[in-house]
């Protein structure tokens, strides 16, 4: 595709005009003065300071960590492995039921998927809390991290591991050494995915928790609903801040990585002649 | 036998997590609201053995199915679910498919950067977007602010807590989810395919509908699934966003858990959910299949 | 670092300059070497009775084939002729439906592709992205658990061996077609396997390269004295580099012989006509006497005299088949000849140092013949529309019975 037009840039403007402007206000009124959000009354951090005293809110955020980094660490082992059984496993008993299991969460309302898991630990009998929202997030971040890994998995030259089993390596070792450096990249945008979409989640963790594990976007909705302050835009600020860095630092170390190998490749050249 | 440990391991985390728990929501909704921890009944009584398992049974009943289907609320609110969720989707298509267009014929060097702003929000919270929404849509919200410092209007227009705050939550939410499988199909299109078209007489804007467009078919279904299936569940955006008077399913079973504490009949809406999810579910699934297959 | 120099530096890889195949093939010169004639000599690879089914679909047929030490053993025949199937099952990638494999008289069959003594150098070549080219050819070394220092040194023979010394500290990426494929030759060699298997391994590569290539790889062999098992639907490639051909056609072989007598002494139509370019007679016997049969191909036509092939009775049908670069092309009948047909030429291809003559005979069929262009200027040249006689010796043609 090719002939950019008018037409093209347009649309592409006004797109990304409505996909940013909304958070770019967000951000422009957790620095506003006055605590009534529409009106402007100047530059002022002081409900950043707020926040600090709000002890609330960075327990809730806390523990928001805290689920992130565990659910996603797990999540990205099981669905790297899920990921590995519907690509290099071909037929097995149960498959069409497996990879069923594994789509359906992406596409499950939450709502649905959130009183199910409720519904099993009362069942089970278990205390709900900090551990049953880590195995809620990591239930349904796996499918995402398993379709992220699956897609690498999918463009992969399957005979890269032939010759690793073929020069002597055991299937664990040709997994360690040849495999999963090569899907490494693959892997990492599992974990960032799964960290982001446990960070975000709502409503499977107000299913899912139990007394002393509040969340932080539990707790923002709950502020929410009473209106918006100034306080929950700092919040979503520094949330959106941390994000961005976080894009930002990925794409440039990827970035420095792919100069690197550039020159690399040159140095080897001019040794070469 | 390394096979079957790789395979078991998380075939029986998604088994234990996923699946089960839906064959538990499927019996508590044939159960009774009971004041009592859990607060349904029956529940299962090991101590009984065999004879216990038929008691349990025989007080098991659809009543719950019953009483969804009689009383308006409940069908009217899969019904208003689902219209919005088809009419946002289609709203999202329409502002999604110039903007996917434009990315695939912007410069080749471009085309990563706007892949990755398309993604960016969607790594921001989805909370925090749709809340961003109430400080511009409210009566003294900036959009009104805007509109009549314009003097566009004079009266401030009432949007938050009606249903086309719901539409405009969705579609903003949504829009990066169909944006990329049209980009994707999009982008895949062989430029000479339309410069052969135009050789053979047919002018840009015919070449577009009987060239672009319908090779861009499989990205439009993906994307509509995308939009439409989670919209159709959808709680946070009904619930911030629209008023008492928008109906959705997925707000529905939220209140009837949280606030009625009838987990018996929610676990029937769920499930009535559910089975009006499948169709689209399982259509989706299968042409997702089919553009693997082709694409090999 | 361009292309020819890196294989120009490499002496006996400039096709023209370099040795031919006489010269490359010393020590086993095609008439000394043939461990398959001696029955003293036990093979290093069997494959005994070897069937292999993908669901419906029978990829191999009851193969039984022996493979010698210090062969250059190709497989040849069209994509889908099983020639893959049975490589991969010798490495370990997948295991026979029934039949037993054996590596030096021992039964590899239940073996795991690492616990296997043979190495492969793949189409895809599969090199590991991630590493450097000293890492890779060293992956299978470092499996052995070999000390650091002696896997640099084996390391360093490999790539001295082919070429590679300047690129030890490279990624795959940043090598040509032509490089990527010495490191995986090198790769598969690093270990001195006792055999080493290609699959189409010069595949990717343009013609000139891949000419180059496989003097390389004839070069490797030799050197390494190792056992090549190649696998190729390129008929020169296999005709250039291999001590014996097995033809195979739907996952059977259809004959396994040294490439000379793959063309001169094809055993069947299909061997004929996919080994060079031939014209095939369909005839019926009239009778045989003293080693030569006579052939009757049509009512009213000059019957043909050939040499009779084993087993061959009157009234059996037979097919002559007869190489182009055999049939003379003459304006006047020859007197002597035992085989002359008449015939209008309809097609000349003039190609330098050759031509190509299509002769439309009387009953319609159609027969191809070349001519070396050895003289600058002959007095009359054949054109299109003369008549023209063919001939041959009965030496010549080959008479097939299927």
């Amino acid at each position: 595709m090719r002939r950019f037009s008018w037409f093209n840039a347009t649309s592409i403007a006004l797109g990304f005009a409505f996909l940013y402007i909304p958070i770019l206000l967000l951000v422009i009124y957790s620095f506003n003065e006055s605590k009534l959000v529409t009106v402007w009354g100047g530059w002022s951090t002081k409900w950043y300071s707020s926040l600090l005293q709000n002890e609330g809110l960075l327990s809730a955020a806390w523990v928001t960590l805290r689920v992130a980094v565990v659910s996603s660490t797990l999540a990205t082992i099981l669905g790297t492995l899920a990921a590995i059984v519907l690509v290099r496993i071909g037929r097995f008993p149960g498959r069409t039921l497996f990879s069923g299991l594994i789509f359906a969460p992406l596409v499950m309302p939450e709502v649905i998927t959130g009183l199910s898991l409720l519904l099993l630990f009362v069942a089970m009998n278990v205390d709900r809390g900090f551990w049953t929202v880590v195995i809620a997030h990591a239930t349904f971040s796996m499918c995402f991290a398993a379709v992220v890994v699956q897609a690498r998995l999918y463009d992969f030259d399957k005979s890269v591991e032939e010759a690793a089993m073929d020069l002597g390596a055991p299937p664990v070792k040709t997994f360690l050494q040849v495999t999963l450096p090569i899907i490494a990249p693959s892997v990492i945008s599992a974990w960032l995915l799964s960290f982001t979409l446990s960070l975000d989640d709502l409503v499977i963790a107000s299913f899912a928790t139990g007394p002393g594990a509040t969340t932080l976007p539990m707790k923002i909705y709950s502020q929410v609903r009473l209106g918006v302050t100034p306080e929950i835009n700092a919040v979503s600020t520094i949330m959106i801040g941390l994000v961005t860095i976080g894009v930002i630092f990925a794409s440039y170390t990827t970035k420095r990585a792919s100069a690197r190998q550039e020159r690399e490749m040159k140095a080897v050249d001019a040794g070469a002649k | 036998m390394r096979r079957w440990l790789l395979i078991s391991v998380p075939y029986l985390w998604l088994l234990v997590f996923f699946l089960v728990p839906f064959f538990i929501v499927f019996k508590i909704s044939l159960s009774d609201i009971a004041t009592a921890i859990p607060p349904y009944t029956p529940t299962f009584d090991w101590s009984q053995g065999l004879s216990g398992i038929g008691t349990f049974l025989s007080q098991l009943d659809f009543e719950n199915y019953f009483f969804i289907f009689e009383d308006p609320l409940y069908l009217n609110a899969y019904w208003s679910a689902l219209t919005i969720a088809a009419i946002s989707t289609f709203l999202t298509l329409l502002i999604a498919y110039p903007i996917a267009y434009g990315m695939a014929r912007a410069p080749k060097e471009w085309q990563p950067t706007l892949v990755m702003l398309v993604i960016l929000p969607f790594w921001t919270s989805f909370l925090i977007r749709v809340y961003a929404w109430i400080g511009i849509l409210k009566k003294e919200g900036l959009l009104n602010l805007f509109l009549m410092n314009l003097g566009i209007i004079s009266e401030p227009l009432t949007i938050l807590n009606t249903t086309t705050a719901v539409y405009i939550g969705i579609v903003y939410s949504y829009l990066p989810f169909m944006i990329l499988p049209l980009y994707a199909s999009l982008e895949k299109i062989n430029p000479s395919l339309l410069e052969a078209a135009e050789d053979l007489g047919s002018p840009p804007w015919k070449a577009f509908w009987q060239v672009t467009f319908p090779l861009s078919i499989p990205g439009v279904l993906a994307g509509c699934f995308l939009v439409f299936i989670p919209a159709t569940g959808e709680f946070v955006i009904p619930d911030l966003l629209g008023g008492s008077d928008t109906l959705m399913i997925g707000k529905t079973l939220w209140n009837e858990f949280f606030n009625n504490r009838d987990w018996p009949v929610s676990s029937a809406v769920a499930v009535v959910l559910l089975l009006v999810l499948v169709v689209p579910i399982v259509l989706f699934q299968r042409n997702q299949e089919k553009q693997r297959e082709a694409g090999r | 670092m361009s292309e020819t120099q890196a294989l120009g530096a490499s002496p006996t890889a400039t096709p023209g300059a370099g040795p031919t195949r006489a010269t490359v093939r010393t020590p086993a010169p095609q008439s000394g070497f043939a461990p398959w004639k001696d029955p003293s000599k036990s093979p290093i690879v069997r494959f005994e009775n070897i069937v292999k089914r993908f669901g419906d679909f029978v990829a191999v047929k009851e193969c039984t084939l022996d493979i010698y030490e210090r062969e250059f053993f190709a497989l040849l025949g069209p994509s889908g002729c099983g020639k893959t199937t049975l490589l991969r099952m010798l490495a370990g990638f997948e295991k026979p439906t029934s039949g037993r494999i054996l590596v030096a008289g021992e039964d590899i069959t239940e073996l795991a592709p690492y616990e296997r003594p043979v190495n492969m150098m793949f189409q895809s070549y599969a090199l590991f992205p991630h590493m450097t080219v000293e890492q890779n050819i060293g992956f299978g070394l470092k499996q052995e658990g070999m000390p650091k220092d002696a896997i640099a040194a084996r390391v360093e023979e490999a790539m001295a061996m082919l070429e590679l010394s300047r690129f030890g500290k490279r990624k795959p990426h940043q090598l040509s077609g032509g490089q990527q494929q010495r490191v995986a030759l090198a790769r598969a060699i690093a270990k001195k396997p006792r055999i080493v298997l290609l699959d189409e391994p010069l595949g990717a590569l343009d013609k000139r390269l891949r000419q180059q290539a496989q003097f390389e790889l004839m070069r490797i062999q030799e050197t390494t004295g190792t056992t090549f098992i190649i696998v190729t639907h390129d008929q020169e490639e296999a005709m250039t580099v291999s001590s014996r051909i097995a033809v195979m056609d739907h996952g059977q072989f259809m004959q396994v012989a040294t490439p000379g007598d793959i063309y001169e002494a094809p055993n069947s139509r299909y061997v004929a006509n996919f080994i060079g370019d031939v014209n095939l007679f369909e005839g019926k016997v009239v009778r045989v006497a003293d080693g030569f049969v006579e052939i009757d191909w049509g009512p009213g036509l000059a019957r043909f005299k050939s040499v009779a092939p084993e087993g061959c009775v009157a009234d059996q049908q037979i097919w002559l088949a007869l190489r182009p670069e055999k049939v003379r092309i003459a304006f006047e009948k020859p007197s002597e000849a035992s085989n002359a047909v008449p015939g209008k030429v309809v097609d000349v291809g003039y190609l330098g140092s050759i031509s190509h003559y299509h002769v439309e005979l009387a009953n319609g069929q159609r027969v191809r013949a070349l001519r070396a262009n050895s003289a600058r200027t002959v007095a009359r040249t054949i054109n299109w529309e003369d008549s023209v006689w063919l001939e041959w010796p009965p030496e010549t043609g080959i008479v097939l019975t299927r």
